[in-house]
């Protein structure tokens, strides 16, 4: 994928919010650019009026449950695993309201 | 603050109104749906997005979406999925929501609203279910996060851009939410969150027909507050767009989300960061579509309750209620379930109304708590009315009984007309012929207007022995004599 | 006892010739010595099978009935949760994290009465085809301890193949059971997608994931597979079915059955792989069943395909992992936003960041058609060739992997590595059920397997059908040297 350039993945990281250094970008950036361009195998395949798989198996549909509430998640083992907590709830530093 | 002036432009607005359904359990998670508990107890592996947790979505959560979308005369999809749409912030569990975006349940629709007495249809676009985030919590030195809210159920209804004022726009979403509060589907209460509203806003020259960059204004917390915030968004782009005449619209106005300044009323702009805002939608994998055939959608339509229009409809035509009161109590359901109650122990409908929207809702003003919500029984005002066609006692004693029924709240109407003699009619004629004669006496003219034809003259003088009477006398009894005294 | 099926355990366990704690006792001193060689193991659960070992014991003791897994030692891989125990998915981000809930295959294993040993060895976030990517260790190869056992489930595949337990469980999303089950010799079988229930397994690729297992019988596939190939109510793409009796259908003769081979697309298959799969092809027809062609030519695809989709399905797996919640945060963050981005910056790994970062370019505006709904397309083409292709065969006979076990540190480059993945991914793509089977060794003793594939649902044919050329392959002291021993502390 010809524009596929460094400008271009330090977008995709600030989207997926990891940070990288400059040698990790530069390593990505050749990874990815030998990935892509294998991919570009698949537009040789005709997939005129064919339709997307999102389900391979079409006769799963109308999967739903019973509208009964069970036994939940504790908040002490919820919290057991948090980095930091306060008043029972996560703990972050501030945050800009949106 | 400055009106402005809609002659050369035309505000063009669409709400997307967020409603929780009234489930038990959330939308893909087994937990409970309930407000107001402590932080983080109404959490299971799903909400708080927990590795190798995977959502199951609820039944009755669709039901609902399918009866509101039945309510609104919209098609309901015989086909719908659900995407995922990604974007990260502390609240949201996975840091991606599970929401419907290209095949939504609800398709189309419209609602009826009454807009400063004019009937007006209001059409909507699509309505479609997603699940809610959690709820951070901002303090000076931290953020708290609380992942109750995160996975309960909500119905998002998204409207086409067809209000063209803030009084369209109120209009428009208190009728969805009496429709939703009369299906049951939702609480509606937008103080505790179950109803919130978003309105996109965007302003062009009056007989354009293309649409300008809009702008959102986000999560209002009343109709008042939305009205003010639309008022506010519109005159923020008239006056840009006048000062810059010659300038490409789309660069004087910028697509963005603003926020209202309540203080100032005024909307800002929230340009703080250049969000990246690609959601990346694509179908979400650990659940099926959902598939709904004829049969199953009318199962859900026959369930369907007497709706707001219907119930007004049979306020005006069958109980001879006038508009304006039929659609006071309509638009509040609590209201009118408390009205109908009511009805089942008196016939007298327009009394009843009258005093239950305007003299007990009038006391009740200042303390906050809605009539329905109060210790005031409705069988009691019922009770009240009777009294008054049974003239037990007079309109007047009434309005007194009620004073004491408001501050005593539950106390029987019967009960304090018996304990207050000042409250019981006097029928005793012996007691008021002296009033009468008085009256006679001293009115000698409005006697001969009578006797020449003016019925007025007769009211004036039922009203002055009432006055003699401090209200007390029986105005059948007082009637009776004045016309024996003066034939 | 090392040498026993999981069948042979549990008949030994019912009729009394040893006791759970036995077995267990036995197999965790395998561990204690002979993993050393092989860091197959991240976490051996000694105390909990213990535990449960001398209740079991009670239990038959007091002639209640005993499960199907009754005494048999079972590894699950560290991306599937046992409740209270540390999952790690071989990643720093979750090095401390504790499973909140038990993964519906752990609740059915210890429901029948299995004993859970430990947790294995993956690549990170099961993305990998060597183990490499493990964060904490590198496992070998029990036939070559210079050489990968596969990936991502190497873990599991050594644990099994060393002999320190009877069965692991793995999952398979491009391959990753059957590749190491062909790399180390061992039967690893990927179900029917939907046939197992996928709640409690850290998802990667939500569309191909399935858990399976590895076993050095097909026998004990089967009897596995029959406890855990069932409907679970938490998981909204498992299969509504019943559990099949696997275990009932493996003896009937595979007399005048179909095997579709397609030959146009392994032409350029060659080498000692290549004879040992003519090698499995041959014992079918001695069983009398008949080798038929079938176009299978758009499998060539896979690859792309599965890079596109399994990464933006994990990117948006992944995108949880953000240290707020759990998980490791960073110490230097102090604003949300580096919260997020260093902690995903210091606890992932390189590939994982790698396939985070392409999962999220094919899905983004602009570029969503052209990569994440092409591969979509393509697809459901591949899913329609293979339907076209079970109308002519019963089951499908492709190699597993194109070359045997590789040393570790010899695939540096990340293309090279997915190509490893060429006959495995298209399963997952079709949902179908695939088992990779060993057929022999070659001259450096390294194993060659084949893999059968069914069309979706036929999980009991593909294993009746495994079972018999097993039979028929008799391959005598398929133990690694290294491990074919007796061992005591």
């Amino acid at each position: 994928m010809a524009q596929f350039d460094k400008e271009a993945l330090k977008t995709l990281t600030k989207l997926c919010r990891i940070e990288c250094d400059e040698e990790a970008l530069e390593k990505l950036l050749k990874n990815l650019k030998s990935i892509l361009n294998y991919m570009d195998l698949l537009k040789e395949v005709d997939t005129e009026d064919v339709p997307t798989c999102n389900h391979v198996l079409e006769a799963v549909q109308n999967i739903m449950r019973e509208d009964k509430t069970e036994e939940t998640l504790e908040r002490e083992t919820f919290l057991a695993n948090s980095p930091s907590h306060v008043g029972g709830m996560i703990r972050v530093p501030p945050v800009i309201k949106f | 603050m400055s009106h402005v002036s809609y002659e050369e432009w035309e505000p063009v607005i669409g709400l997307e109104i967020h409603i929780q359904l009234k489930t038990r359990s959330k939308l893909f998670a087994r937990s409970p749906n309930h407000f107001g508990d402590e932080p983080n107890t109404n959490i299971d592996v799903i909400d708080t997005g927990q590795p190798g947790a995977l959502p199951v979505l609820n039944q009755e959560a669709v039901n609902k979406a399918v009866l509101f979308g039945c309510a609104i005369d919209a098609e309901v999809a015989s086909f719908s999925k659900f995407d995922r749409k990604s974007y990260f912030y502390p609240d949201s569990p996975r840091n991606f929501q599970i929401t419907q975006f290209d095949k939504p349940i609800i398709i189309g629709g419209k609602v009826i609203a009454d807009v400063e007495g004019k009937s007006k249809e209001f059409f909507i676009h699509h309505a479609h279910l997603e699940d809610d985030a959690g709820m951070l919590k901002h303090f000076t030195e931290f953020a708290g996060v609380d992942y109750n809210r995160a996975g309960v159920p909500l119905l998002e209804i998204v409207s086409e851009p067809c209000m063209f004022s803030p009084k369209d726009a109120s209009a428009y979403a208190m009728a969805v939410k009496a429709i939703a509060q009369y299906l049951d589907v939702s609480d509606c209460n937008m103080e505790e969150g179950s109803l919130r509203i978003d309105t996109n806003i965007s302003v062009r020259p009056r007989g354009d027909q293309t649409l300008r960059n809009k702008v959102e204004v986000k999560n209002m917390n009343s109709f008042t507050n939305m009205e003010m915030a639309i008022e506010a968004e519109i005159r923020r782009q008239v006056r840009a767009y006048t000062a810059h005449p010659h300038e490409d619209p789309a660069k004087v106005i910028a697509s963005e989300t603003v926020r209202f300044d309540l203080e100032k009323k005024e909307t800002v702009s929230m340009r703080s960061k250049e969000e990246a805002k690609d959601y990346r939608y694509f179908p979400e994998p650990d659940l099926p579509p959902i598939v709904l055939s004829q049969e199953f959608i009318e199962t859900i339509r026959k369930e369907m309750p007497e709706l707001p229009h219907e119930r007004f409809d049979r306020y005006v035509n069958k109980l001879g209620l006038s508009e304006y009161n039929a659609s006071i109590l309509v638009n509040e359901k609590g209201l009118s379930d408390y009205f109908e109650e009511g009805l089942k122990t008196c016939k007298n409908a327009s009394s009843l109304c009258n005093w239950i929207t305007v003299e007990f809702v009038g006391r009740l003003k200042d303390s906050g708590t809605p009539l329905f919500k109060s210790g005031i029984l409705v069988k009691h005002i019922a009770a009240l009315v009777n009294f008054i066609d049974q003239k037990k006692i007079t309109g007047r004693i009434a309005k007194e009984v009620a004073d004491i029924m408001v501050q005593v709240q539950g106390k029987d109407p019967e009960l304090i007309i018996q304990e207050n003699p000042n409250f019981q009619a006097v029928h005793d004629t012996s007691a008021i012929e002296p009033f009468v004669d008085q009256v006679l006496s001293e009115n000698v003219q409005s006697v001969a207007d009578f006797k020449a034809g003016k019925d007025k003259a007769f009211n004036f003088l039922v009203g002055q022995v009432m006055k003699l009477s401090k209200g007390k006398a029986s105005p059948d009894v007082v009637k009776e004599l004045l016309t024996k005294k003066i034939l | 006892m090392y040498r026993k099926t999981a069948k042979a355990l549990r008949d030994g366990f019912i009729k009394g010739e040893y006791t759970a704690s036995q077995i267990a006792a036995y197999f965790l001193e395998r561990i204690q010595i002979l993993d050393q060689d092989l860091n197959s193991f991240l976490n051996v659960t000694a105390d909990r099978m213990m535990k449960k070992a001398e209740e079991l014991d009670i239990k038959r003791g007091e002639g209640k009935p005993v499960g199907k897994l009754a005494g048999v030692p079972i590894a699950l891989k560290d991306n599937l949760h046992m409740k209270g125990e540390v999952t790690t998915c071989a990643s720093r981000f979750l090095s401390n994290y504790q499973a909140p809930f038990d993964a519906t295959v752990t609740k059915l294993i210890e429901a029948e009465d299995g004993l859970i040993i430990g947790k294995t060895n993956l690549d990170e976030f099961a993305m990998g085809s060597s183990t490499e990517n493990s964060a904490f260790q590198v496992t070998r190869n029990p036939w070559n301890l210079s050489c990968s056992p596969g990936g991502s489930s190497g873990g599991s595949a050594a644990a099994v193949c060393g002999r320190l337990c009877p069965i692991s469980l793995g999952s398979d999303t491009g391959g990753s059971i059957r590749q190491p089950a062909s790399f180390t010799g061992t039967v690893g079988f990927k179900p029917t997608y939907g046939r197992v229930s996928r709640f409690g397994l850290v998802a990667f690729g939500s569309s191909l994931d399935q858990i399976g297992p590895f076993a050095n019988s097909v026998e004990d596939i089967a009897m596995i597979m029959e406890v855990m190939g069932r409907h679970c109510e938490y998981d909204s793409t498992s299969l509504d079915v019943t559990s099949e009796n696997y275990l009932d259908h493996l003896s009937t003769s595979l007399q005048g059955k179909k095997i579709g081979v397609p030959w146009k697309f392994l032409e350029d298959f060659d080498g000692p792989s290549a004879e040992h799969f003519a090698k499995g092809l041959q014992a079918f027809k001695d069983l009398g069943a008949e080798i038929v062609e079938v176009n299978l030519n758009k499998i060539k695809y896979s690859i792309p395909i599965y890079y596109i989709l399994s990464t933006a399905e994990a990117s948006t797996n992944l995108a949880r992992f953000d240290g707020v919640r759990y998980g490791k945060r960073s110490e230097k963050a102090e604003s949300i936003d580096a919260i997020y981005d260093l902690s995903r910056k210091e606890g992932f790994g390189d590939e994982v960041k790698q396939r985070i970062l392409l999962g999220t370019y094919v899905l983004s505006s602009g570029y969503q058609d052209a990569y994440y709904k092409k591969a979509q397309k393509v697809r459901t083409l591949i899913i329609r060739e293979f339907s076209e292709a079970f109308k002519a065969c019963d089951i499908v006979a492709i190699p597993t992997t194109p070359t045997p076990a590789f040393e570790i540190d010899s695939i540096p480059d990340p293309l090279q590595m997915y190509l490893q993945d060429l006959y495995t991914i298209c399963a997952n793509l079709a949902g179908l059920p695939a088992i990779s089977l060993p057929v022999g060794l070659d001259s450096d003793k390294l194993p060659h397997s084949i893999q059968l594939l069914g069309p979706q649902l036929a999980d009991s044919r593909v294993l009746h059908f495994a079972h018999q050329l097993e039979k028929a392959l008799a391959l005598s002291s398929f133990v690694p040297p290294l491990f074919d021993k007796e061992i005591k502390l």
